[in-house]
């Protein structure tokens, strides 16, 4: 693989640049490092910082670069005529970029020549032949545009890798240069040295603000987009929500409501669960347990946080569904159709969220002042009306934002929902029918084969804008009031 | 002002201490109930801990275990050459097995009518197994061989209880009348239950054969992403904290980074699954399904939670260290590098191992960048294809399974996730060991 | 020797033992706090404990109204007896002897409520008003007891953290007082307020002594020569010595007493 020779032979450059600049200044102060204003080493690490960062920024850019350009020329120019209808140039690409693999691949495999690859106008037949012989995946038949089209692609790349690993290649050598021309022993290595490591001690720290930018960004490009081909007034306010299957748009309706009720009611009956059972475990555990219940029972609560949900989905699919189908089933109470409903998903959701309810409110049952407890004991009140009256209303704030944090948990689950709730997208009162949620849907509309610029793709941005939103105003919401709670007794 | 009056405002008796009122009592009574109902908060939490853990293992046990139908077997030069010379050799060499299986039936006293479509239905296609097996080792001919030839998934279940003869419907799969054979051959002895190391170390299978069906390409997989986490995210991890614990000055960029890493930690997965999608697979055209992506997108998501325990470890090591070095003459830099790193590494090296654990049963955000489309019928040849070729992972695989129609990937599924737990659980152990051994008090 | 100015008026009025402690040892854990205190509190009497820090008097102080049993390695031993009855028998209920004997603590801790539901506390948990008018006036009652009255009467739903430090402790004594306590325990009640508080509360403490027996805690000499008919000096959990207020300041029997009271030792 070409791309890791050229990182290598950069690395290699770097540690020759590493070892001559030490060797130089070592030189230049007479072989006595006590004339070094730093410590040979960063000498050493001036020069090959200086190979390495300015190649490596290269090399990150045009990697990036390279693709949108190439792919950007050749779109234009397929001919308009050969986008047949009902497709589009993004989907002429992508199967350019198929053809032009498969002919990679068959090269690789000795099944074609580089020359016949490159020239092989006429016979596109005998290519579409070559290529499934070479046991690529290609169309059934590869077009004279698309072939030529793979053909330019294939050339522009070839062409674009070269000049990448010349121009690498320069760069760390000018790097090179330029460090070993600072190697006087005056020079303050360690300075500059250090300066680069608290730059990019400052890169890492904006991976964050990066995330955000790149969450933000993905969702707002493609909702756009999404508003473009769909309204957003019925994507707000429809009350179906019932996406076509062929991937062509026209027919579907995508409301958000059913979806957004759906969510809604699965986090409902998922914080009935587990605000009164973490609650009262927290209770317990904080003002009743001894220390050795406490140090049994805590960590056993915690391990069910420590689950993957996946298991939770499991475990809502295979055994809580048919638990629950034998009791409110058609051989029971028969109110249920089906083991995947509102009620599954949620007792799921919320034995999952017991532990982060109990852990959280546990916390701030203990930052009650215990001078708030003293003084209600010594009135004489029981333990029970104490933390009824007195604790409990001194926390009340703290438990309320742990409350919202579960609930923003529970919106955001997704696997617990996609395995427990079911598919259908319904305005329904009824818990023990199946409801989906906004998660699940995002999932079945990417995971599905609609095309990618399709309404019924680019939903899943718009739903996934709409989760976002939704949590994180819960979450700076409950953060905030946790904050405000902890500064009341600090 | 006197407050006479006061003291004999209330009903309460001035009596004996001893004697509890009715009021005192109703309010024992009430402070009984509510500690009971925090005693049964927790033991509804432990209850439904252990529901879990015995649905797992009891559903996921049978995954690990598979039935052998264990036949020694002769076979000769003459009967070779006569199935050779058939029009259906393989048959012939079924034949041949059904005549040896049924003299060992026949030694053991027990007589059975079976056919050819019932060993079918329970062996698969016995013949050609056979058949490979004389032409890849000719020189087995005439001397006995005992062949151990995998019972299908249907026969397994019967065994472990999850077919019964009566959910049994009669199918091209199985018949009811087979499982009669199958109690012979069980109490013949020919019929026994091995380890399924196809489970462990295979890969996945069509939607099919659940007995093919394995884990390990996807413990490979999901390998590769670890890689991948751990070689960015604990760099990255441990430079942002530093930054911002060591270096960053009180500005409003600091708080933009603060504010961005608390609320990173609660945004949903399925958004980093979307960011995933949208950046690397559509943007930067990374390939579909690899490691790679996954191992990306998952070391976006388990960043906030290392810098956050990071963090928690640098500002334990007390300042006097940092001064300590200050003091004869060393650099911010090196103060931080020679000393505060080295004391706070092993809480950083557990805050990553959970943040580890957490990443690799993710399953949400590897559904958007298409680990679950795909089926891992192989091994990655080589590093880099562990990197670039589609590939599963363990959570996803499990997932994949989960959503087959047919129960017997169930099966495999919790037998999954029980392989995963195992993961989980040694990655936290190997957490607490060593928080237990370096841990240091100040 | 220390020079109280009105050391005479402290006369004991009272000779009716309300709380007899005999033999009594106190230990956390495996520390033994408390060593053989024996002591006879007098009803309608102002007690001060006094002594160094960590020498005991505040524990002893929360054995009487069993507060040291919500400290889990907490034991006490011996016998304490309030009105000739001992409070630790198996069959008390530290509930009810609690109603009898309140308590007012070093910091004031008013509960996160208004100003009125946190002196209805008491009453309400123990049953004291049938109606609401009953409760009204307990309430307005207490207030007044405590010299809250006129400050609060108008604020009575706002929350009792908005008052100043002296209004609020004063507000603990008014939830104290609200309970009819017979005896009234507090625990350095004016160490966290400024001097005019501590002056207000003062002069309550000698005005609650017409009804209650009240023991206090204290680091102030000064505070205990003003405000306690009897005093007891503790030290390293001993109780050194026990007896009219004016002998012990003008002439304690104990020479640890005499360090103390003279500043050499605390």
């Amino acid at each position: 693989m070409p791309l890791l020779w050229l990182i290598l032979s950069v690395l290699a450059i770097a540690t020759t640049g590493y070892v001559l600049g030490r060797a130089r200044v070592m030189a230049g102060a007479g072989g006595d490092s006590r004339d070094l204003h730093s410590l040979p080493s960063y000498y050493g690490y001036n020069v090959a910082l200086k190979v390495v960062l300015p190649s490596f920024l290269l090399l990150l850019v045009w990697l990036l670069a390279q693709p949108l350009i190439v792919n950007g020329t050749v779109a234009a120019d397929i001919p308009e005529s050969a986008i047949p209808d009902g497709s589009s140039r993004d989907l002429i690409m992508s199967e350019v970029r198929r053809t032009a693999e498969g002919l990679d691949n068959a090269v690789a495999q000795g099944l074609m020549t580089e020359d016949f690859a490159r020239s092989a106008r006429s016979d596109f037949n005998d290519v579409t032949q070559r290529l499934k012989d070479a046991g690529q995946i290609v169309t059934a038949q590869v077009t004279q545009p698309i072939l030529e089209a793979a053909q330019r692609y294939r050339i522009m790349n070839d062409t674009g890798n070269l000049i990448l690993s010349a121009l690498v290649i320069l760069v760390a050598l000018a790097g090179a240069a330029w460090g070993m021309r600072e190697m006087r022993p005056e020079f303050r290595a360690r300075n500059v040295v250090e300066r680069v490591v608290h730059g990019v001690l400052v890169a890492a720290a904006s991976v964050a603000i990066l995330t955000t930018v790149g969450i933000v960004l993905s969702l707002v490009f493609n909702t756009i987009e999404f508003f473009r081909l769909y309204p957003a007034w019925d994507f707000f306010f429809g009350t179906t929500w019932s996406p076509s299957f062929t991937g062509r748009g026209g027919s579907s309706e995508l409301g958000v409501l059913p979806l957004l009720w759906g969510t809604f009611y699965i986090s409902i009956v998922a914080l009935l669960v587990a605000v009164p059972v973490g609650l009262f475990a927290a209770i317990y555990l904080s003002e009743y347990a001894t220390p050795r219940v406490r140090s049994v029972a805590k960590p056993m609560l915690e391990v069910l946080a420590g689950i993957p949900t996946i298991v939770y989905g499991l475990f809502a699919l295979l055994t809580v569904g048919p638990l629950l189908m034998a009791v409110f089933g058609k051989d029971g109470l028969g109110w249920m159709q089906a083991g995947t409903a509102v009620m599954t998903a949620g007792l799921v959701m919320g034995i999952m969220l017991i532990p982060f309810v109990s852990s959280l409110s546990d916390d701030i049952i203990n930052s009650v002042p215990q001078a708030m407890r003293d003084g209600s004991y010594g009135l004489g009140a029981t333990k029970s009306e104490t933390i009824r009256q007195v604790v409990l209303p001194a926390a009340l704030p703290g438990i309320v934002g742990a409350i919202l944090l579960a609930a923003s948990r529970a919106i955001g689950e997704t696997m617990i929902v996609v395995l427990g709730a079911g598919a259908a997208a319904r305005l329904s009162l009824n818990p023990f029918e199946a409801m989906t949620t906004v998660t699940a849907k995002i999932v079945s509309q990417l995971t599905g084969d609609a095309d990618f610029a399709s309404p019924e793709a680019l939903v899943a941005f718009a739903l996934g804008m709409t989760l976002f939103v939704i949590t994180l105003g819960l979450n700076i919401f409950a953060l905030y009031i946790v904050r405000k709670y902890r500064e009341q007794y600090e | 002002m006197t407050d006479a009056t006061l003291n004999t405002g209330g009903d309460r008796p001035g009596s004996s201490l001893a004697t509890q009122d009715a009021r005192t009592k109703r309010r024992n009574r009430a402070e009984a109930r509510f500690k009971a109902y925090g005693l049964t908060a927790i033991l509804i939490g432990i209850f439904f801990l252990v529901v879990l853990a015995v649905s797992i293992i009891r559903s996921g046990s049978p995954a690990f275990t598979r039935t052998i139908v264990g036949v020694e077997f002769t076979i000769t030069q003459p009967q070779i050459e006569a199935a050779e010379g058939e029009l259906f050799k393989t048959k012939a060499y079924q034949t041949l097995f059904i005549d040896a299986l049924k003299q060992q039936l026949d030694a053991r006293g027990m007589e059975m009518e079976f056919d050819e479509e019932s060993i079918e239905r329970l062996l698969g296609k016995v013949g050609s197994t056979l058949r490979e097996y004389y032409q890849a080792n000719p020189g087995e001919i005439g001397t006995p061989v005992s062949f151990e030839l995998a019972a299908s998934s249907r026969v397994d279940g019967y065994l472990n209880g999850r077919l019964t003869r009566d959910s049994v419907k009669d199918s091209r799969f199985l018949m009811a009348a087979d499982l009669d054979l199958v109690d012979a051959l069980q109490e013949a002895g020919i019929v026994r239950s091995s380890l399924n190391w196809t489970f462990i170390t295979g890969a996945d299978s069509g939607v099919d054969n659940p007995g093919g069906a394995g884990i390990g390409a996807s413990v490979v997989g999901s390998f590769f992403m670890m890689l991948v986490v751990l070689v960015l995210s604990l760099p990255i991890g441990v430079a942002a904290s530093i930054y911002l614990e060591e270096f960053a000055p009180q500005n409003r960029f600091t708080d933009l980074i603060e504010v961005n890493i608390s609320n990173l930690a609660a945004v949903p997965s399925i958004v980093f699954g979307i960011l995933g999608l949208a950046v690397f697979i559509q943007f930067a055209h990374l390939p579909q399904s690899a490691p790679l992506v996954g191992g990306l997108v998952l070391t976006l998501m388990t960043l906030p939670t290392i810098i956050i325990s990071t963090r928690a470890s640098l500002r334990a090591v007390p300042p006097s260290i940092r001064d300590a070095a200050l003091g004869v003459g060393a650099s911010k830099m090196q103060s931080v590098f020679h000393h505060v790193l080295p004391l706070a590494m092993p809480g950083i090296l557990t805050g990553t191992i959970i943040g580890l654990a957490q990443a690799l049963g993710e399953t949400a955000p590897l559904l958007l960048i298409g680990m679950v489309g795909f089926v891992a019928r192989g091994y990655p040849d080589g590093v880099v294809s562990g990197f670039m070729d589609p590939n599963s992972a363990m959570p996803a695989q499990i997932y994949t399974w989960a959503a087959r129609a047919d129960p017997s990937f169930y099966e495999k599924a919790w037998g999954g996730i029980i392989v995963l737990l195992v993961f989980l659980l040694t990655m936290n152990i190997i957490a607490i060991i060593l928080r237990r051994r370096f841990e240091r008090r100040w | 020797m220390y020079d109280a100015p009105n050391l005479a008026e402290n006369k004991v009025t009272q000779d009716k033992i309300k709380i007899a402690a005999r033999k009594v040892q106190v230990y956390y854990g495996d520390t033994h706090a408390i060593k053989d205190v024996d002591v006879d509190i007098l009803d309608n009497t102002v007690t001060a404990f006094i002594g160094p820090s960590g020498c005991g008097k505040s524990t002893f102080l929360r054995c009487i109204n069993r507060m040291n049993d919500t400290i889990d390695i907490c034991r006490v031993q011996g016998d304490i007896l309030l009105d000739g009855q001992d409070i630790y028998d198996k069959r008390v209920d530290p509930v009810q002897l609690r109603a009898k004997v309140g308590m007012v603590f070093q910091k004031p801790n008013p509960f996160p409520k208004s100003i009125y539901d946190n002196v209805a506390y008491g009453p309400r948990i123990h049953g004291l008003a049938r109606t609401k008018a009953d409760l009204d006036e307990i309430v307005e009652k207490s207030l007044r007891r405590a010299a809250l009255w006129t400050e609060a009467k108008d604020r009575l739903d706002q929350p009792g953290t908005g008052l100043s430090g002296g209004q609020q402790q004063r507000l603990c004594i008014a939830r104290a007082v609200a309970t009819a306590p017979e005896v009234l325990l507090m625990d350095e009640p004016c160490s966290a307020l400024d001097p005019i508080a501590t002056a207000q509360v003062e002069e309550l403490i000698d005005e609650l002594r017409q009804d209650y027996s009240v023991v206090i805690v204290t680091h102030s000499m000064q505070q205990a020569a003003r405000v306690s008919q009897k005093t007891a000096f503790f030290h390293l959990g001993n109780l050194v010595e026990y007896g009219d207020t004016g002998t012990i300041f003008t002439n304690p029997v104990d020479e640890r007493t005499e360090s103390y009271i003279t500043g050499r030792i605390g």
